[in-house]
């Protein structure tokens, strides 16, 4: 299953994505969250705690200031900019966090 | 006074600025309101009655081959002051409004409307309008320069933990070149008496503003009216005149 929670600032997307992924896990699925908002949180709505949420994020821009490489191949990216969240959810951040584009 | 909220969504930006927007204009003459969010909805919180309105693409032209400077701008003879005149919408006390509009499939079609939007922001003179700007919601636009026009940046955190986590990276804001007059924080939804000072000590933030959880906000929110229409003796609105007095006094 694949799925994408879109939706207005403050909506409820983060937690909705969040619930959606841990019972998925509960249930015995293999999961990947993945974070593309440019203000990544999911970490904290998984239960992942906001220091970690920051370790990932910063990881993210490293990326960005050019100070590491691209991952070459999905399972390298979230090896790379992922992280183990409860349930057995695995978190990838993988928003360029910076971006010229308004809105 | 030139003013922009900022904060993570759902925060109550929109609801706060639309507020400060109206009560600013009753004490002190024209004000401009902003919304830079590609979904728009500073408009019901000031009180307009837009939902959608652009900066039309005849009032933008593109940069010619070989020409300088961003790829649109106001055309030719048009000043920001006029494209506010003519393309601002009206709305209560006073308040023009302006947006992006709205994005439709595509961004390509608002980039006209965004370029004109920022031109307006940074030539409009600031004698003789207050601007008041609401962002879209979490930290990329804001550190892309759509907040330069505010002196103050006014950071809107509820006592949670994203909203928190997103003020203390927007508190970076400060340190943007040029960097505003001042970042400070406004607590809202707070319901708990340490709200204020969590918020403080999480953000590192000054909390120049502490607005109560009000269910009357909620109710003008989930009506889709202006808070200053729907509930004008409320906490929260009482708590953004208070907001409004602090920051007069300070400039």
């Amino acid at each position: 299953m694949r799925v994408a929670v879109v939706g207005k600032g403050g909506s409820g997307k983060t937690t909705t994505s969040a619930v959606v992924a841990r019972t998925l896990a509960r249930h015995g699925h293999r999961v990947v969250a993945v974070d593309c908002d440019s203000n990544p949180t999911l970490g904290i709505s998984l239960g992942l705690g906001a220091d970690d949420t920051e370790r990932l994020v910063a990881r993210r821009e490293e990326l960005d200031e050019g100070e590491s490489e691209h991952a070459p191949s999905w399972d390298e990216l979230i090896d790379r900019f992922g992280s183990d969240a409860p349930d057995g959810v695995r978190l990838a951040v993988v928003t360029r966090i910076q971006n010229p584009e308004p809105g | 006074m030139r003013v922009a909220f900022v904060g993570k969504g759902g925060a109550g930006k929109s609801a706060i600025a639309g507020t400060f927007a109206r009560l600013l204009a009753r004490r002190d003459g024209p004000v401009l309101a902003v919304d830079s969010d590609p979904m728009p909805g500073l408009a019901f919180s000031v009180g307009v009655p837009v939902t959608d309105a652009p900066i039309p693409d005849e009032a933008v032209q593109e940069r010619a081959e070989g020409e300088e400077g961003p790829r649109f701008r106001l055309r030719e003879g048009l000043t920001a002051a006029e494209a506010v005149q003519r393309y601002a919408a009206a709305g209560p006390d006073g308040v023009r409004f302006l947006q992006f509009g709205k994005l439709r499939g595509s961004s390509g079609g608002l980039l006209r409307s965004q370029f004109a939007f920022r031109q307006i922001l940074s030539s409009l003179p600031e004698e003789g309008w207050n601007v008041v700007g609401d962002l879209p919601g979490g930290t990329r636009q804001a550190f892309f320069g759509w907040g330069g026009y505010a002196r103050t940046i006014l950071v809107v955190v509820e006592p949670t933990a994203k909203s928190l986590l997103s003020a203390r990276r927007l508190a970076r804001l400060a340190t943007v070149d040029p960097p505003p007059d001042a970042v400070v924080a406004v607590a809202n939804k707070v319901r708990e008496p340490g709200d204020v000072e969590l918020v403080a000590r999480r953000t590192g933030l000054e909390v120049v503003a502490s607005v109560p959880w009000d269910e009357a906000l909620a109710d003008a929110e989930r009506q889709g009216r202006a808070p200053i229409d729907a509930a004008p003796d409320s906490a929260s609105v009482a708590a953004v005149a208070s907001l409004l007095d602090r920051l007069g006094k300070v400039s």
